[in-house]
């Protein structure tokens, strides 16, 4: 029963489909050219919308033949949609398309070898090369043109055939053709097939072709001049005078209504400015360049968000340009969230003390918006304008205490992040807004809020009446913490009781105890250690530490290596000048060196958060160099190695003690090891950009390497840091001591044993 | 290279799609639909205007435009100038305007045979090929009854299909043999004011962008020479083909031979210094309580010549957490709906005025004999006008 429902169901399903396409074959084959026209047209309709009407395949390519311009390129259509799934009845049609190829009418020749060349089936490349030849000589420019990419095309499917007939030698001969849409279009497909080829040597830009392409350039249509600017920015002058001449004849075209027009004579001038002396010249160029890439602003907002990330790279490499422009970056309250990031970050490379005070009032305009996103990027450009332009700096400060004081959550959180920046920048010029800052402890809740108040409350301890209160009032969650307020928590704690040891030695007494024994966070637990025994050891090598002097802080406008810098110039328009990443980073041949495509990450992410003290706040998480950071501590634990072989005079004391004391020296570490930890540990806050949080950064390496080498020793070393440290700093001593340790569940017990 | 394109309707499906170069299976659309709910997804006050216009995905790029709910979809396989390839999806909606009167998934759908031929003709292989809306009208034919109304109106005088098309003559935008009657050409100056206003009425940027929209009727292969009565105040201008750059740097004329019908000339940016006299004053007073608001908004001309104003739209848009709402007018009507910040988008349109003072001054014509009659409007209105509240 099923089945015979199946089989009627089929059968109406097919006479349904035969009874259309029978129609539409009686009509194919009408008498009347009206009433085939219109069924072609139905055919092709049905097509579009994935009917299979490959069935009328003879029909359809039977109405070729005609006069009708319209019908003709109906069925080439059809043709081409068609071809791939029945080669063999293309080479019905190959006889017309051959015989169009010599027709008298000009427009039927040009279509008839652009249909045929987007045929890509292998049978047709047996008969393409003779009318393509044909053509690619034809009398008239706008068929020659039409078989100058045919030659690509057929590049495309068989290099060999395109070479062996010539016509890669004919088509480099047509790039001096008296008609520039001929030259423009040579162009473009000898530059594609360029790209493709083994020996690279199908397409070499030298004197005689850029001129050549030069005297095109304002003749041919906006896309044949996208493609000769192209190919231009390939040319390596030969000196400056040459350099300069090009530009001349360039710089018309960036009053040019096609984005993409401009921007590729953007990338002609900024790759030739290289080559020019003349320092007029180059600012005559700037100032020239500015007005378009304005107007480009304009335009929807794809063109925008393109042209934004390409002045961003532009203005890296001449930050002269669009000096007086900082107004047309100001952002509507409509435009996309990609476009505002992207003014934000131009605004702040723009910024200058002239116009800081405008940039200012839009700043504090854009905190007040619903993006939470782009309130935060606003907010934290605030911080940048502060750190960059040292006279500015107070009202920026002033701008942030408002935005404190509308008590958005967000916006708070945010404005005390950009002001632990603006402390390490200017120390000790803004101590009095400390009270507001503390005024708002209760409403952070995100950890780089809470780091940033914390380490402010720390450094400057001494000035904060209450900073033990304060302190103690963030350590009654200090469990809860996520690491990198335990972290901060830990150091604030430190630097209080070096600063007012009388009021906080119960509070740096039980933070390290609870941070040994309780937490499990190796880098939390590991700092508590080092600060533990530093301060028990030698308290002046520890003020040395943790209070040393902090490498100065610096916002990066220009993050990008000047190598990648060149290299992206030379991209400008293009998507590695989007993505701010070489295009092998991205695109097609991955074969790319890990190496490079890190490289080129991190200095993207560089670029995003150009705060390079934020980016190792959490210094468990920071891509630190751990290499050269194991070096030095290698060296220089190494170099002092002779100061611990003398007897641990001491070390015996905290055996006697009921638990840790401070004044004792856990570790013997002698008088040399107090001078030189200084400067390790100095050295290694500097190094690397690890700058951070100054010497906790160092500390923060440290413990990251020690951390990487804990996962990498054998077990004892999970239940003995200590052993570890020792064993890290290559001292002979706690290692042979470890086998005679049997493993012991408290650490602190453990750190007993040690000695 | 532009290998392929989709165009999307506003639920994703794909209404048409044309692969120049290799095929590009459909897969890669799924993948985008996913990429563009994904990032919906973030946040609730993200539209699908806020997606990124180029994604990336494993084997391509999907560089996309939203246009009027549809999406323009081309996955790109190497290296590419984007800024083109966006010009290039801009064009077709444009394109497709000029055809049809208007772009939508009905409208495609209709028209199928029509879009596809015109898909065709504007790319070859992956390389723009005839974008000019004059040249493709020769050949692809617009849709009948446009046709017909084109034909009544005696635009069309002399098409035939076997005529050469643009790109043969001399001038590749002038066809040879254009005659008229009576020898017209039309020049639309229409201003679009961008700016953003605080709320004291300064602006923070304001900016003129200009077009001159011109419709020639003339015969034969007139050379003309416009000048303008003060053409300095142009910051920075782009124009058609046809009008000769030289000229234009050293005799700030535009010289040029037009081509036939419509086309835009120039397009031009005048910047307006902040101290510059809005047409309009928007004066938002807003008073926010803890349990309501009360926006007032007070609009009055200045500065019009004497111009009337007309179409005034002010926008508020008001918070998604916004319950109820109530607006009045004293003239005009108001609409209420909720959506976000205080910021206020105003429209308006002001007849026989340019803001940035641009006047047109003698049309020149050499090469022909009569007399061409030249008919200039201006026009200034609202572009992107905010005021900050």
């Amino acid at each position: 029963m099923a089945d015979f429902i199946k089989q009627n169901a089929g059968r109406f399903f097919a006479n349904n489909k035969k009874g259309e396409n029978a129609e539409l074959l009686a009509d194919l084959n009408s008498e009347y050219r009206d009433r085939r026209k219109d069924a072609v047209k139905r055919v092709i309709a049905n097509m579009t919308v994935g009917k299979d009407v490959s069935s009328l395949f003879p029909q359809v390519v039977k109405n070729m033949q005609t006069e009708d311009l319209e019908m003709k390129k109906l069925v080439y259509l059809y043709l081409m949609n068609y071809a791939k799934s029945n080669p063999d009845l293309v080479i019905l049609a190959v006889n017309t398309f051959v015989k169009d190829t010599d027709h008298v009418n000009p427009l039927i020749r040009a279509l008839a070898i652009r249909t045929m060349g987007c045929i890509r089936v292998d049978k047709i490349l047996d008969h393409i090369c003779e009318p393509l030849r044909k053509c690619l000589q034809d009398d008239n420019p706008y068929v020659r043109k039409t078989a100058a990419i045919g030659v690509a095309k057929l590049w495309d499917l068989d290099q060999e055939r395109a070479l062996e007939n010539g016509f890669v030698t004919i088509l480099q001969e047509l790039v001096s053709d008296s008609n520039p849409m001929v030259v423009a279009n040579a162009v473009t497909a000898l530059a594609e097939m360029q790209e493709s080829s083994v020996s690279k040597d199908i397409f070499v830009v030298n004197v005689a072709i850029m001129n050549k392409m030069l005297a095109a350039l304002n003749e041919c249509t906006e896309w044949g001049q996208i493609a000769i600017l192209t190919s231009l920015a390939d040319y390596k002058p030969m000196d400056a005078k040459e350099a300069e001449n090009v530009c001349e004849r360039v710089v018309p075209r960036l009053q040019h209504a096609n984005g993409s027009v401009v921007l590729s004579a953007v990338r002609v001038i900024m790759i030739f400015l290289r080559y020019i002396r003349s320092e007029d010249f180059i600012k005559g160029l700037i100032k020239k360049m500015s007005p378009p890439l304005v107007t480009l602003l304009a335009s929807a907002p794809e063109v925008q968000y393109v042209s934004l990330r390409n002045i961003n790279l532009i203005l890296q490499k001449r930050p002269d340009i669009l000096q007086n422009d900082v107004r047309v970056f100001f952002c509507k309250y409509n435009d996309p969230p990609y476009v505002k990031r992207e003014k934000l970050e131009i605004m702040i490379k723009l910024c200058n003390d002239k116009n800081i005070d405008q940039i200012l009032s839009e700043l504090k305009e854009y905190a007040s918006e619903v993006d939470v996103d782009f309130v935060r990027k606003a907010v934290r450009a605030i911080g940048r304008c502060a750190i960059m332009i040292d006279e500015a700096s107070e009202r920026c400060v002033n701008v942030l205490l408002d935005l404190i004081n509308t008590k958005v959550n967000y916006v708070v959180q945010e404005a005390i992040i950009v002001i632990k920046d603006i402390f390490r920048k200017y120390p000790k010029r803004y101590e009095a807004i400390i009270p507001t800052l503390c005024q708002n402890l209760d409403s952070l809740d995100e950890p780089e809020a809470k780091g940033s108040l914390i380490w402010i409350i720390g450094e400057y301890a001494e000035r904060i009446e209450n900073a033990d209160e304060l302190i103690e009032n963030f350590l009654e969650t200090f469990l809860e913490e996520n690491s990198q307020v335990q972290l901060q928590l830990l150091t604030a704690t430190v630097k209080l009781f070096m600063k007012k040891p009388d009021q906080s030695q119960e509070i740096v007494h039980r933070v390290l105890e609870t941070a040994t024994s309780e937490i499990d966070n190796p880098d939390t637990r590991d700092r508590a250690y080092i600060y533990w025994r530093l301060l028990s050891t030698n308290p002046e090598a520890a003020r040395a530490v943790v209070l040393s002097e902090k490498p100065p802080i610096s916002v990066e406008t220009r993050t990008i290596s000047p190598a990648l810098m060149d290299e992206l110039i030379n991209n400008i328009s293009t998507l590695a000048s989007v993505y701010h990443k070489p295009p092998k980073a991205f695109m097609g041949n991955r074969a790319f060196s890990a190496d490079a495509v890190k490289k080129a990450a991190a200095a993207d992410a560089r670029d995003e958060e150009q705060i390079i003290g934020d980016a190792v706040l959490d210094a468990s998480g920071a891509p630190a160099p751990k290499n050269a950071m194991a070096d030095l501590l290698d060296l220089d634990f190494g170099s002092s190695e002779p100061a611990y072989t003398s007897p641990p005079v001491s070390s015996s004391k905290p055996a006697n003690n009921s638990g840790p004391n401070y004044s004792a020296d856990l570790f013997d570490m002698s008088t040399d090891m107090s001078g030189s930890s200084g400067n390790v540990f100095g050295g290694m806050g500097g190094m690397g950009g690890m700058g951070g949080m100054g010497g906790m950064g160092g500390m923060g390496g440290m413990q990251q390497q020690q951390t990487q080498h804990q996962q990498q020793a054998p077990t004892p070393a999970r239940n003995d840091p200590f052993g570890d440290l020792g064993g890290l700093g290559g001292f002979g001593q706690p290692q042979q001591q470890q086998p005679t340790k049997p493993t012991q569940s408290s650490a602190e017990n453990d750190l007993l044993g040690l000695f | 290279m532009i290998e392929s394109l989709f165009v999307l309707s506003p639920t994703g499906k794909v209404i048409i799609e044309k692969h120049w170069h290799e095929l590009i299976p459909r897969r890669v659309v799924d993948f985008f639909n996913d990429q563009v709910s994904k990032a919906m997804a973030e946040g609730e006050d993200v539209t699908r205007e806020d997606v990124l216009p180029i994604i990336a995905s494993p084997k391509y790029q999907l560089i996309n435009v939203y246009r009027d709910g549809l999406t323009y979809l081309s996955p790109v396989t190497k290296e590419v100038d984007p800024m083109m390839v966006f010009e290039f999806l801009h064009r077709i909606p444009d394109i497709m305007q000029e055809y049809f009167g208007q772009v939508s998934e009905t409208v495609i759908k209709e028209n199928f045979v029509t879009v596809y031929q015109l898909l065709e003709e504007m790319m070859d292989d992956g390389f723009p090929l005839t974008t000019e809306p004059n040249s493709l009208k020769e050949i692809v034919p617009a849709p009948n009854i446009l046709n017909k109304v084109i034909t009544t109106m005696g635009a069309t005088t002399s098409v035939s299909t076997r005529k050469m098309p643009h790109g043969m003559s001399n001038l590749p935008w002038r066809k040879a043999g254009v005659k008229y009657n009576s020898n017209e050409i039309f020049f639309d100056i229409v201003e679009e004011i961008d700016a953003i206003v605080d709320s004291t009425g300064k602006a923070v940027s304001c900016e003129a962008h200009g077009t001159i929209q011109t419709n020639s009727r003339l015969s034969g292969m007139p050379d003309l020479t416009l000048s303008f009565v003060n053409p300095r105040l142009v910051d920075d201008c782009s124009f058609h083909q046809s009008v000769r750059f030289n000229k234009w740097e050293s005799d700030k004329v535009l010289s040029f031979v037009p081509p036939d019908g419509h086309f835009r000339l120039m397009s031009y940016r005048v910047n307006l210094p902040s101290q510059q006299n809005l047409p309009i004053q928007v004066k938002p007073s807003i008073n926010v309580g803890a349990n309501g608001a009360k926006f007032d908004i007070t609009v009055s001309l200045r500065n019009t010549d004497g111009k009337p104003v007309e179409n005034v739209v002010l926008t508020l848009p008001l918070h998604k957490s916004t319950t109820t709402l109530t607006a009045q007018c004293n003239v005009g009507h108001s609409e209420a709906a909720a959506n976000a910040g205080y910021n206020i988008g105003v429209e308006f349109l002001i007849n026989s005025h340019s803001l940035s003072g641009l006047k047109v001054d003698v049309l020149k014509l050499f090469n022909e004999s009569y007399k061409p009659y030249k008919g200039v409007r201006t026009m200034t209105k609202a572009g992107r006008y905010q005021v900050r509240a």
